[in-house]
Formats: C-alpha cells, structure tokens, sequence
C-alpha cells in the first residue's frame, strides 16, 4: 500500500471545494457578512491541503484495487471534514457536533439540517451549504476525476467503488467517457433548471441554491419553509420534473439526450417501474389526504405529488409538513424513503434496481417450491439475470434494514419516540432528509442529542457508500485479496 | 519537480497557513479590541454620567428639602453645586450619542430637566411653599421623578448596549481563536505528512540504492531500481543503473 499515493489522490477533491468556498466568500464579501473571513480562511486550508501533496507526489502510472478503495472512502471523510471547517468557524448556531452533521448532511446529498431558522443565516454560508449537495452529488470522486482528467488508468477503480454496483453493470462505456457523460449530464440538468426556476420568478441565489439542491438529490433550501415558501405551482412543477429526472441512470439520461427522445428513457424497465410506483404512490397519497382530510382534489394532488416524489427521489424538499398526513400517506412515504430511486443516479436509498432483484428472488424461489424438479432461471426484460446479483441485492437489503434497525435503537435511546427515531433513520440511510415529529419536512435535527446527530451522520456516509464499500474498507481480508491494476 | 523545489513548497505551505493564520487571528483581536474601545466609549462614559447625573438630582431634591426648612444658605449652595455637575454630565452624555434613539432621549432628559429646575429657581424660602409639604408632593417630587426616570431609560438603553456588545465580543473572540487552533491543527498534519513524504519519497529510494549498490559492489546482481519520484533521486536511480550496465561489461 503506497499512502502518499492515497494521500495524493484523496485530496483532489480539496481544490473543487475550495473553488466554491472561494465563491460563497465572495458573495459574502459583496453582502459585508460576517461569513466572509470564514470561508475565505477555509477555502486558503482546502487550497494548501489540496495542492501540497499533489506538488510532493509524482503521478502515478497505476492504482491498484486497495488503494483505489481507500482513495474513494477517505476522500468522502475528508471532503466532509473539509467542509465542516467554514461552519465551524463561523460559530453559532454550529457546535463541532452540528458543524460535522451538517457538513455530512450536505456531502452525502442528505439534506438534513439542524438550523431552526436558516434564513438567519448569510448568504455565502448558505451558497456552501447548499455547494457541498451538489459537489457530493455526482461522487467527490468521480467530480475530481472529470476535472483532473489526468488520472490515466486509476479512473476505472475509483469510478467502481463510486457508483452503485448495479448501475456499472449496464453501463456500457469506458469509465473515463463515463465520467464526463455524468458530469455532462450533470451539469446540463443543473443549468437548465436555474433557467427555468428564474423564468419562473425565483431570484438568482434560489434559483441556484435549489437547482443544486434538486439535481444532487440533496433538499438544502435557503428558505425556512422549503419550496413551501415560494407558494408557486409552476416552481414545484420544474422542481418535480427535475426532482425525477435526477432520479434516473444519468447514462439512460445521457443516451435520451443524445437520441434526442425521452422515449429512449421508457426502454428501461426501471425506470418505468420507478415511474410506474412514483404515480402509484402520488395517487394512494392524494386520495388518502382527499378522504382522511377532506381536501380539494387538485390541493391534495399538488401536495402529494411534490412531496411524495422530494421523497421517493431522495430530495427532501417539502412543501407540507407531512408528519401531519394520515396513517396511510405516511406509511407511503417511509416505503418510498427506504426505496428511493434508480441506482446510476445521484439518489440514495435501496433503489428500485434492488426492489426489482428482492421480487424477481421471490418468485423463482416460490417457482423452485412450487416446481422443485424444474430448471428455472430468473429473468428480467428477456435477460437471465444471475442468482448471485439476486442474492448480493437481498443480502444487501437485509443489511441494509438491519443498520436502519440498530440506528433505530440507539436513537430511541436518547428520549426519541420511536417514529422519529425510526423515520430519521430511514432517511438517513436513505439521503433522503425529513423524518417525521420535530425532524419532519419543515422541522430540523437540531434539538436531537449528540449522539443521535453522530448516529445519524454515520447512516448518511453508510448509505452515500452504498454499505459495502466503507464494509470492505473495514476489512482486512480485502486488503490481502485485492489485485493491481 | 525539483527537489529543492518539493521541500521549499513543503515550507512555503506550512509559512502560508501560519501566516494567514496570524493576520486572521490579528483581525480578530483588532475587532476585540475595537468591541471593548465601543463598550467604553460608547456605553460606560454615558452609563458612568447617568449615574452621576442621578446623584445630583437626588443632591438638589435634599436642596430644596432645606429650602422647605428654611435653610436658605445651604440650600441655595447644595443647589448650584448639583446644578453645575448635573449639567456637566448632561454635557458628557451628549457628547457621546452612539445608539439610536439615544439624542431624543436626551433632549427629553434636558426638557424635563429644565421644568425641574424652574421649580427650585424660584424662591421658596419666606413663601408659601416653605413647609409645604403637598407642594413638594404634587410638584417638586413629580418633577424630580420625571427627571430620574429620563436618567434611568438612559441608563437602561447604554447598559442593553453593553450587554450586546460585550455577547458580540464573545462571538468575536471566539472566531479570532478558532483559526488559530485550526491552523495548528492542519499545521501538525501537514508537519506529519512532510514528515512522511521525506520518510517515503526521500530517505528510503536512497537507503534501497544503497543496498542494492552495495550488494552490486559485492558481486551480486543489480536489481530493478523501480523508484518514480519524478524528481532528482529518480535520476540519480537511473544513472546509478547506467553505471551498473557499464560496469558489469567490464568485470
């Protein structure tokens, strides 16, 4: 294991934090806010920190699969870090403790937030904060990779351990292209929707605040009240539409660009499933809100829409406070918390891949029960899909459901009922954001105990890395086992 | 990249952090010290002013007690005398209006104030107010209270801004010593990782060279030298091995 070589490669992602720390300072600079000093600061450690290794270290020819691993777990630990740095030197309302939450928060694309009143807060520091979900949105990783093209081979291994294992699968095209596909894509949807949302009458600094906020699948809002506070249906349509598409194979993405059709998307099964349940549960919901409630149908619509799909898609902006929707709509909502959206995708949550994999295992299972002499082969859209994805998209939810089930507990610990305690969990792990009671969608984390924020902040890196990849750093055998590239 | 130019931008690195560490600790104690310069400046003069203010009025209330006493002499004497500081420390005070809301509050002080004084200046001693003590409840005390709850808003008002002040200097503080401990911080880890790249990247190339020149210059084979730190110690890996491949043609 070379570790300057680890070191070298993990710190890239400092320059492209300090690049955005450089710009919230400046937008503190020109508001004379108190924020200025410390993001400028920040932003001079994130630059001495990123560039000094890369000084010291010649390029490397190769990296091998440890080494790629390690690279990609510590550039999200020290990303968070890094970007907790500006918080904390601000002060209050930020301990260390809510300091590193939110930090996390934002980096992992979560968008839970322990500020009672963020608009108190200025501008610059909430530009950062909103900057680290869209960073982290596409991976620190990948993000680094697309800009400092001259990684060579070490690409492939990083982008591996980036990106759900289910997404590179079907993703046909050498990581390197791939990379600049995401970014592409990436960067395309986010300025497309800043347009849009300024068309739409949202000031520049919303607009953009937002746009990072939706295309990352983050749910940071500058506003107290979230989408809420723009009472705009037009706002929440282009926030919907975006909020979906960044839900999507960023590669079925870039190929419906390419093709110039949207049709091309409808190809893939899971998107149309992921399509298919994202109606079903906007309908149940709205119903459900129509006769438990007695709303107005079109009212019911446009708040179960919006924060069925902020859910489903891992956003967690809100335009209601859900903790006040019936029984069933919130049983919708903690299905589709734990679902989330497509892997390939800046989403988190179990994915509708897995889902799909969880269902077709349980068919062939009931089939070789049923038939126990016959052959039977799982398959999907014509494909035969191996048992062992099957059985690693299985295992994987059942760790996944076990982690929710200990974070749980040690949340509940600490004087929580045990929805919020269960809520906050699943949309922890899931990067989804809101829970429900004081966590809830126009709620915050900040009166949760330290050790629940620390908890909580753990299921959020769980859930960024997918489990397996910070399981396999904890390892040792990995390290014996891994091969050179 | 150079070696020379490696190690000086290992020390250039650490100078800059420690650098912009001290001018934002600098700023930071400046704004401290503008904040206290603020709070005595500011607050304390007129808070020390309405304190003395008040103890002139409560001087002249004693005054005019006399008065009623008929005690002309001391009464007339004790008057000017809390007149005269009263007015000095009026004088103070509108010196220094920092605060909004602060100059009307004053000029409604030096209102009041001129119809306490209107009361006293007019004689008392050898009138019917001698003695009189409803006058001196219905009149001269109202007025005396009026005055004394002017002083007092003014009071109330520099002390609330004291206050606000003094939890900013705390703030203030707080964010000078942080960068300061933050630098540290990233000072010790980039000392730490200096340390290392010296360790890994400088001393063991050399002390594997040597071993494998030396067990060269014993007759053994010169293994592959694979060191690619792109700088003068992957040259000299190079040229030792060129040496090598010249010198094992000659043996």
């Amino acid at each position: 294991m070379r570790f300057y070589v680890v070191l070298r490669y993990t710190v890239l992602t400092f320059p492209v934090s300090a690049f955005f720390m450089l710009i919230s300072g400046g937008i503190a600079w020109s508001e004379q806010t108190p924020d200025m000093a410390p993001l400028l600061f920040s932003a001079a450690i994130a630059l001495i920190m990123g560039i000094f290794p890369i000084l010291f270290v010649h390029k490397v020819p190769h990296i091998s699969n440890k080494e790629g691993l390690l690279i990609v777990v510590l550039s999200w630990f020290s990303a968070c870090v890094l970007g907790a740095v500006p918080y904390i030197l601000y002060g209050d309302p930020f301990t260390l403790t809510n300091a590193f939450f939110e930090s996390i928060s934002g980096f992992t694309t979560t968008g839970s937030t322990i500020l009672s009143d963020i608009e108190s807060l200025p501008h610059g520091l909430l530009f950062w904060r909103s900057a680290t979900h869209w960073i982290g949105g596409i991976g620190i990783v990948i993000f680094a990779l697309a800009l400092l093209p001259f990684l060579g081979f070490s690409t492939v291994i990083l982008f591996r351990s980036e990106v759900s294992s289910l997404a590179q699968k079907d993703f046909q095209m050498r990581a390197r292209k791939s990379t600049r596909v995401l970014l592409s894509v990436y960067l395309g949807l986010t300025v497309a929707e800043i347009i849009l949302l300024s068309v739409a009458g949202m000031g520049l600094f919303d607009a953009v605040t937002h746009a990072f906020g939706t295309i990352a699948t983050g749910g940071f809002s500058p506003r107290n009240n979230s989408v809420a506070a723009f009472d705009s249906i037009w706002i929440e349509g282009i926030i919907i539409v975006f909020m979906i598409l960044s839900g999507i194979h960023f590669a079925a993405m870039f190929a419906a660009i390419t093709g110039r059709s949207l049709m091309v998307l409808l190809r893939s099964g899971v998107v149309r499933l992921y399509l298919f349940l994202l109606f079903l549960g906007t309908l149940f919901t709205s119903l459900d809100l129509i006769f438990q409630q007695g709303r107005g149908p079109l009212e019911a619509f446009r708040e179960a829409a919006f924060n069925l799909i902020s859910v489903g898609t891992s956003t967690g902006f809100a335009t209601a406070d859900t903790s006040l929707w019936p029984g069933l709509s919130k049983l919708i909502l903690l299905y589709f918390a734990l679902q989330c959206a497509g892997a390939g995708s800046t989403s988190g949550g179990i994915k509708v891949d897995r889902i799909i994999l969880l269902f077709k295992s349980i068919i062939l299972r009931l089939k070789q029960i049923m038939r126990p002499r016959a052959v039977v082969f799982m398959k999907y859209e014509g494909n035969v899909i191996k048992e062992e994805f099957a059985s690693q998209a299985v295992l994987y939810i059942v760790v996944y459901l076990l982690i929710v089930t200990v974070g749980t507990g040690i949340i509940a610990t600490g004087g929580v009922s045990l929805e919020e305690a269960f809520s906050g969990s699943v949309a922890a792990m899931g990067n989804v954001g809101p829970g429900f009671g004081q966590i809830g969608s126009l709620g915050n984390y900040g009166a949760l105990s330290g050790l629940a924020k620390w908890v909580l902040s753990a299921l959020m890196i769980l859930g960024r890395l997918e489990i397996y990849a910070l399981l396999v750093f904890f390892t040792p055998n990995q390290w014996s086992q891994s091969k050179a590239y | 990249m150079h070696l020379k130019l490696k190690l000086l931008s290992a020390f250039l690195t650490i100078a800059t952090l420690l650098i912009v560490a001290g001018l934002w600790s600098i700023k930071g104690f400046k704004d401290v010290q503008i904040s206290i310069k603020n709070i005595l400046d500011e607050n304390y003069r007129t808070i020390q002013a309405a304190h003395n203010m008040l103890q002139a009025l409560e001087r002249e209330d004693s005054a005019i007690l006399l008065l009623m006493h008929g005690d002309w002499e001391h009464g007339r004497e004790q008057l000017e005398i809390a007149d005269s500081s009263f007015i000095a420390e009026l004088e103070v005070a509108k010196d220094n209006i920092t605060i909004e809301g602060e100059a009307q509050l004053l000029a409604n002080l030096n209102s009041v104030y001129g119809e306490y004084k209107t009361i006293w200046e007019r004689p008392i001693v050898s009138t019917d107010k001698e003695g009189d003590l409803q006058w001196y409840q219905k009149v001269a005390h109202v007025a005396f209270q009026k005055v004394k709850h002017e002083i007092e808003y003014l009071a109330e008002l520099n002390d609330t801004s004291m206050y606000s002040t003094a939890s900013n200097l705390e703030t203030i503080a707080e964010r000078a010593m942080k960068p300061g401990i933050i630098a540290i911080i990233v000072t010790l880890i980039l000392i730490a990782i200096f340390s290392y790249f010296i360790s890994a990247l400088v001393v063991s190339p050399i002390v594997r060279m040597t071993d494998r020149v030396r067990a060269f210059r014993e007759g053994g084979e010169l293994h592959k030298l694979d060191i690619h730190t792109g700088d003068e110690i992957q040259d000299l890996a190079n040229e030792i091995r060129l040496v090598a491949k010249r010198t094992k043609g000659t043996r």
